[in-house]
């Protein structure tokens, strides 16, 4: 299978996790100086690969070709010293490291066994000034953004000498003019010849910058595509092996009385902020990242605190002075840092759905367990949890069946209000459309629910009605028939979200 | 073979050997020592170990709590010379009721386990350093309190609460297997106990799964102090005196049992039962190391490398199963 | 549910049924219970077990006659215990040394079959009651204990006495050594503190103050030598007791001591009274480095390091508690036991004043 033309030639690789198949005999070929995307849904396999070929696991059976060459790798260093680096989905920066150290770590300069910091901050600089930053060699990485945090990422798999990079949603944190940014800096890569493998869920991205792409499910290879002539739909297809239905599975159903209700709500990151929310009805946020969204949200739910402006539920005025008066009031909130806030990966999916619902699960002291197990073992199953059973721990699944046991603890909680902050970020399309389909299911049986999303599509397609964020203050509201009439487009509520700019 | 093979791969198997891993190892050891020493199981020999492991299993319990929320407690071997010298207070100089005093000296330890906790809790303070200040605090009022004396203990009545037995089988055993009980009961029926181990697992989820996070940290070493109270009870009936130095670096063979019975240090993950097991282990270690006549230079070193390999064993099982 | 109770008291009934074979194992019900007949318990696991129980029935009795030869719970083999107090400090190892050289022999010669090799009490009387019943089950015929406290380390004696094990109290006594043990080897620290007392006053001149550096509280010991040092040189108008300093038997706390009380009193200063040596050598080292060679530290134990200073001059002099000698009369009233002689109750081996004219007797 040797062949000159590809960069990266992978063949019959198949990896087992325990019992689970998680690769099944696939095969990935990737040409320099394209940009190759990996689709599938979520546990597709698309992960285990990358973490085989950066060597982070080691396939059971297969082999790999690199640059013409046969190509065993014995972790990330390895790899990166072969010209192979990987930037995740999650970005762990050190954050009192400067961007010198982390672009130089475990490759430092040195002189002796001393460190030589002078002499790395100026080559670190050197290589900073080709790309234009707003930072130097000397920030400290907690003061940059996770866009920022990105490119020095990118720069550091340029430094090295990478000629191939692999991206896990890289845009999975970006807000879209990062996005843009971003994807400059791919297209000046492919031009110098950087193979590149993009993960994404995002259809449209794909489509934009992407050459090829390859497909899989469940653990095997699907096919290889070039993006010319290929469909959205028949992508999607492929990767799901059904038809999913409408993108956005939006149904209009009866909006009720006003369920929640913010008035001048002040916090540290937005200002003033007014807005009311009705029984049936999905409100949409859209804005920035930084914007403020988030933050509003977070106050709401009792995580930060509000300095002043009032908050009523069902009319009455309330106070959250942490999320567990907000849970006992009806209030929910999934997060949109699934890690830190979403769930407790070493416990069973189990435990991680009744955490919150366990007060009402007791009799008298003890927790009436074969309740909470079938009461689990249902919501686990009504949003098609992908797990060998609801006793495995949280590590044993991918981020989009993390996200819907996330959900799951919720839906069992029986909210009032349920606010979701990005509820299908780093979710395959399958899970998405299945979580839409749940949104639209709730509010008909009177839930007010609260959805923040960095996507445009999805909050105009999924939203009743829109409000725009700037800057930690509502720029403007949008309702779902001005979106329905095509009065407003993407591009005005991006306006939207610069409005203020525009007019400074 | 074959079927075996099957029971092998079932997931229950695998999850029950990725918590109970180490008793394999516990049956493995004892029956290496018996081999080599046919009355290391004699019936008498059993209920010897098993009575001597009661005082570090009950502290092992409440050590096990500490460690799940991501802290420690290493207050615990002085709060035993408290209770020790209250009871000589109590029941020698004022002659009081030995269930009263009893009652007494729990609360005094109880109550110095929940000033731990409001420490690390409320003031987030490392339970490393808040313990190690106050177990200082607490044997200091011990030696205050018992102008640093031993006191004999002599009353029969409360030398039984250690020597009685109770049909054949000797208190302590009794106090351990009930004690044990409640532990199973509060660590995995509770919502305590699930909130333990979301705090221990992820503080943050914790928080936004409306969990209070002060209150379950504050009843883990409350709850840890109880249980070191106890143990001083049965301590101090064991020896008939109360003393203020006893306890001298007994929170580490509470750490070793933890540890032993699949207890993370990164917090989050521990079972009552495996703490009894890790218990047990450290009981045999000592009794078994005595039988075969290993000096005793070399014990500590026997017990370090048998933790060691106890734990890397444990974690290529725990791996295997991931 | 039923199912979860099951798999919950998983535990417990590994423990129950441990306990539950324990007491359907032995005969009489009560298992390890320290009453008399848990040697008879035992005999039945033996099969010869017709001559032994008659023997082990006499309990205490046949120990002080020793008609049975020394097999006191005929299993057919004497096997001796050790139960050391610790293992770390220099005169237990010492002492423990002695032991182990002592027992190696009376194996070798065939006088017991076996012994236990030395089991560390951790200086703690909990320990100590835990190997006792080691001992009980491993099983000793006899056994020597070095007691870590003379009362929280009575019931390891009374069990082992009561199991009808012959107890050497060696070094210091319990609460009920006289009554339950068959022998007591040791030496009477209230008279170390005396010798301390005297031997300060009879070489200071007129008086002044003195330190007092305390071993770990609460170890008798520790109690006793204070006593003695009361009876004499506190009694003594001239002379003033500037502190009795906690320093745990620990040299380096003793050298913090003096110098504390060396800025505190200057001149005034005269003498440092120690629970052990290496705390009194240390101490005088220090006096000596800050050029007070003048005053008088003393200590008890006979330790190799202070001895060598006896003999360099830089230490006066030092109370030897002979520690070897105290084990080895207590052997020696085994083997006496074994042999069918007679045992004496109490053997007192007496404290020594070590003084540069004696010095070379003790000096390895």
């Amino acid at each position: 299978m040797s062949n000159s033309e590809y960069i990266l030639n992978c063949d019959g690789i198949s990896k087992a996790f325990g019992g689970t198949q998680a690769l099944k005999d696939v095969q990935l070929h990737v040409k320099p100086g394209e940009v190759h995307a990996l689709l599938g849904e979520n546990g597709a396999g698309k992960s285990t690969l990358m973490k085989c070929v950066i060597g982070l696991i080691k396939q059971d059976s297969g082999t790999m070709e690199f640059e013409g060459k046969p190509y065993q790798v014995n972790g990330p260093i390895d790899a990166l010293n072969s010209g192979i680096s990987m930037i995740h989905q999650e970005l762990n920066p050190e954050p009192y490291l400067t961007v010198a150290e982390s672009i130089f770590l475990k490759r430092e300069n040195t002189r002796g066994i001393l460190l030589d910091k002078k002499a790395q901050n100026k080559r670190c600089q050197e290589v900073l000034d080709k790309f234009d930053v707003s930072y130097n060699a000397t920030t400290k990485m907690k003061e940059l953004t996770l866009a920022q945090v990105q490119m020095v990422e990118i720069i550091k798999a340029v430094s090295c000498d990478s000629r191939l990079i692999i991206m896990d949603e890289p845009t999975s944190s970006l807000d879209s003019t990062e996005t843009e940014q971003l994807f400059e800096v791919i297209r000046d890569l492919k031009s110098k010849g950087v193979a590149i493998i993009y993960i994404s869920h995002r259809m449209e991205e794909i489509f934009e910058i992407c050459d090829r792409v390859s497909v899989f499910r469940n653990g095997t290879y699907v096919d290889t595509k070039s993006m010319e002539g290929v469909t959205r739909d028949e992508l999607i297809s492929m990767m799901v092996g059904r038809d999913v239905k409408s993108v956005f599975p939006k149904v209009d159903c009866k909006i009720g009385e006003t369920v929640f209700k913010v008035e001048n709500l002040c916090g540290d990151a937005f200002h003033d902020i007014s807005f009311e929310v009705h029984a049936g009805e999905i409100l949409g946020i859209a804005g920035l990242v930084g914007s403020g969204r988030s933050e509003t949200m977070r106050a709401i739910f009792g995580l930060d605190p509000i300095t002043s402006g009032k908050m009523y539920l069902e009319g009455k005025e309330i106070t959250n002075k942490n999320p567990r008066s907000a849970i006992k009031k009806g209030i929910c909130m999934v997060n949109e840092d699934r890690k830190n806030y979403g769930l407790c990966l070493l416990r069973s999916i189990r435990e991680n759905i009744s955490l919150p619902n366990l007060p009402a699960r007791q009799k008298g002291l003890i927790l009436n367990q074969k309740r909470e197990k079938q009461e689990c073992q249902e919501a686990a199953e009504k949003l098609t949890v992908k797990a060998a059973s609801i006793e495995h721990n949280g590590f044993s699944l991918s981020g989009g069946n993390q996200q819907k046991v996330v959900l799951a603890k919720w839906i069992l909680a029986n909210p009032k209000v349920l606010i979701l902050d990005e509820p299908t970020r780093g979710v395959d399309v399958g899970a998405k459309s299945d979580i839409h389909t749940l949104m639209c299911e709730f509010a008909a049986k009177g839930m007010a629910i609260i959805m923040i999303s960095s996507e445009l599509p999805e909050v105009m397609g999924m939203s009743d009605r829109i409000l725009v964020y700037h800057e930690g203050r509502i720029s403007g509201t949008i309702q779902r028939k001005e979106i329905l009439d095509n009065h407003i487009t993407q591009k005005d509520i991006l306006a939207m979200e610069f409005a203020q700019h525009n007019k400074d | 073979m074959s079927e075996k093979k099957k029971f092998y791969q079932t997931d229950e198997f695998r999850m029950f050997m990725g918590k109970y891993g180490i008793g394999v190892i516990l049956i493995f050891m004892i029956f290496v020592i018996a081999v080599m020493k046919p009355r290391f199981i004699y019936p008498s020999n059993i209920l010897n170990v098993l009575t001597q492991i009661s005082v570090n299993c009950l502290i092992a319990y409440g050590m096990c709590l500490a460690i799940t929320t991501g802290g420690i407690d290493l207050s615990v071997g002085p709060q035993l010379a408290l209770v020790s010298v209250l009871l000589g207070q109590f029941i020698v100089v004022r002659n009081m009721n030995i269930g009263l005093s009893i009652i007494l000296a729990l609360a005094a330890t109880t109550l110095f386990g929940f000033i731990n906790g409001v420490l690390i809790a409320k003031f987030n303070m490392a339970a490393f350093v808040v313990t190690l200040a106050t177990q200082l605090v607490i044997r200091s009022i011990a030696q205050i309190i018992s102008d640093g004396k031993g006191m004999s203990m002599a009353s029969q009545a409360f030398k039984d609460i250690y020597s009685g037995t109770l049909i054949g089988v000797p208190l302590p055993i009794i106090y351990m297997v009930v004690i044990s009980v409640i532990m199973y009961i509060v660590m995995h029926w509770t919502k305590f106990g699930r909130y333990v181990f979301a705090v221990g697992g992820n503080v943050n989820a914790a928080i936004a799964s409306g969990v209070d996070v002060f209150w379950t940290k504050a009843l883990c070493y409350t709850i840890s102090g109880l249980l070191a109270g106890i143990a001083g009870v049965i301590f101090t009936s064991k020896t008939g005196s109360a003393q203020s130095n006893i306890g001298v670096a007994y929170e580490t063979d509470a750490v070793a049992a933890c540890v032993l019975g699949g207890t993370s240090f990164a917090g989050g993950i521990s079972t009552a039962p495996g703490v009894l097991l890790g218990a047990v282990i450290i009981g045999c270690i000592y009794n078994g190391m005595n039988f075969l006549n290993i000096g005793s230079y070399y014990q500590y070193m026997t017990k370090g490398i048998i933790i060691i390999f106890a734990v890397l064993l444990d974690m290529v099982i725990n791996k295997k199963n991931r | 549910m039923k199912k979860k109770v099951v798999a919950a008291l998983l535990a417990s009934v590994m423990v129950m049924s441990l306990t539950a074979c324990g007491s359907s194992g032995s005969s009489g019900g009560a298992a390890s219970a320290p009453a008399s007949e848990a040697p008879a318990s035992e005999a039945p696991a033996q099969s010869e077990a017709a001559p032994a129980s008659e023997a082990a029935a006499e309990g205490e009795a046949a120990a002080d006659t020793a008609a049975s030869g020394g097999d006191l719970n005929g299993d057919g083999k004497i096997i001796v215990g050790y139960i050391s107090k610790n293992t770390t400090d220099v005169f237990h190892a010492t002492l423990n040394g002695a032991a182990e050289e002592r027992l190696d022999s009376l194996v070798a010669d065939g006088t017991i079959d076996e012994w236990t090799g030395i089991l560390d009490g951790n200086t703690d009387a909990a320990k100590q009651c835990d190997l006792a019943q080691d001992c009980i089950n491993y099983p000793c015929d006899y056994v020597i204990i070095l007691p870590a406290e003379s009362t929280a380390s009575d019931p390891a004696v009374t069990s082992m006495a009561d199991a009808g094990i012959g107890v050497i109290v060696v070094n210091s006594a319990t609460d009920s050594t006289d009554s339950a043990a068959m022998a007591f080897a040791g030496s009477d620290d209230v008279y170390a503190g005396e010798l301390m007392g005297n031997y300060v006053m009879e070489h200071v001149e007129g008086g002044g103050t003195f330190v007092h550096c305390q071993g770990i509280i609460g170890n008798s010991a520790q109690i006793q030598r204070g006593e003695g040092i009361a009876n004499t040189i506190e009694k003594d108008s001239g002379w003033t007791k500037a502190a009795d300093v906690p320093c745990d038997w620990d040299a380096s706390k003793a050298v913090n001591t003096v110098d504390d009380y060396l800025a505190q009193y200057g001149d005034d200063l005269k003498a440092v009274i120690c629970d052990n040596d290496d705390m009194s050598s240390a101490a005088q080292a220090e006096c000596n480095a800050k050029g007070r060679e003048d005053i008088v530290c003393i200590g008890v134990d006979g330790n190799q390091g202070p001895l060598q200073m006896v003999k360099e001059g830089t230490l006066g002099a030092t109370v030897l508690q002979d520690g070897a000698g105290q084990v080895n009369a207590g052997i020696d009233a085994i083997v006496a036991s074994i042999k069918g002689e007679t045992v004496e109750k109490k053997i007192i081996v007496p404290f020594v004043l070590v003084t540069p004219d004696n010095v070379d007797e003790y000096l390895k």
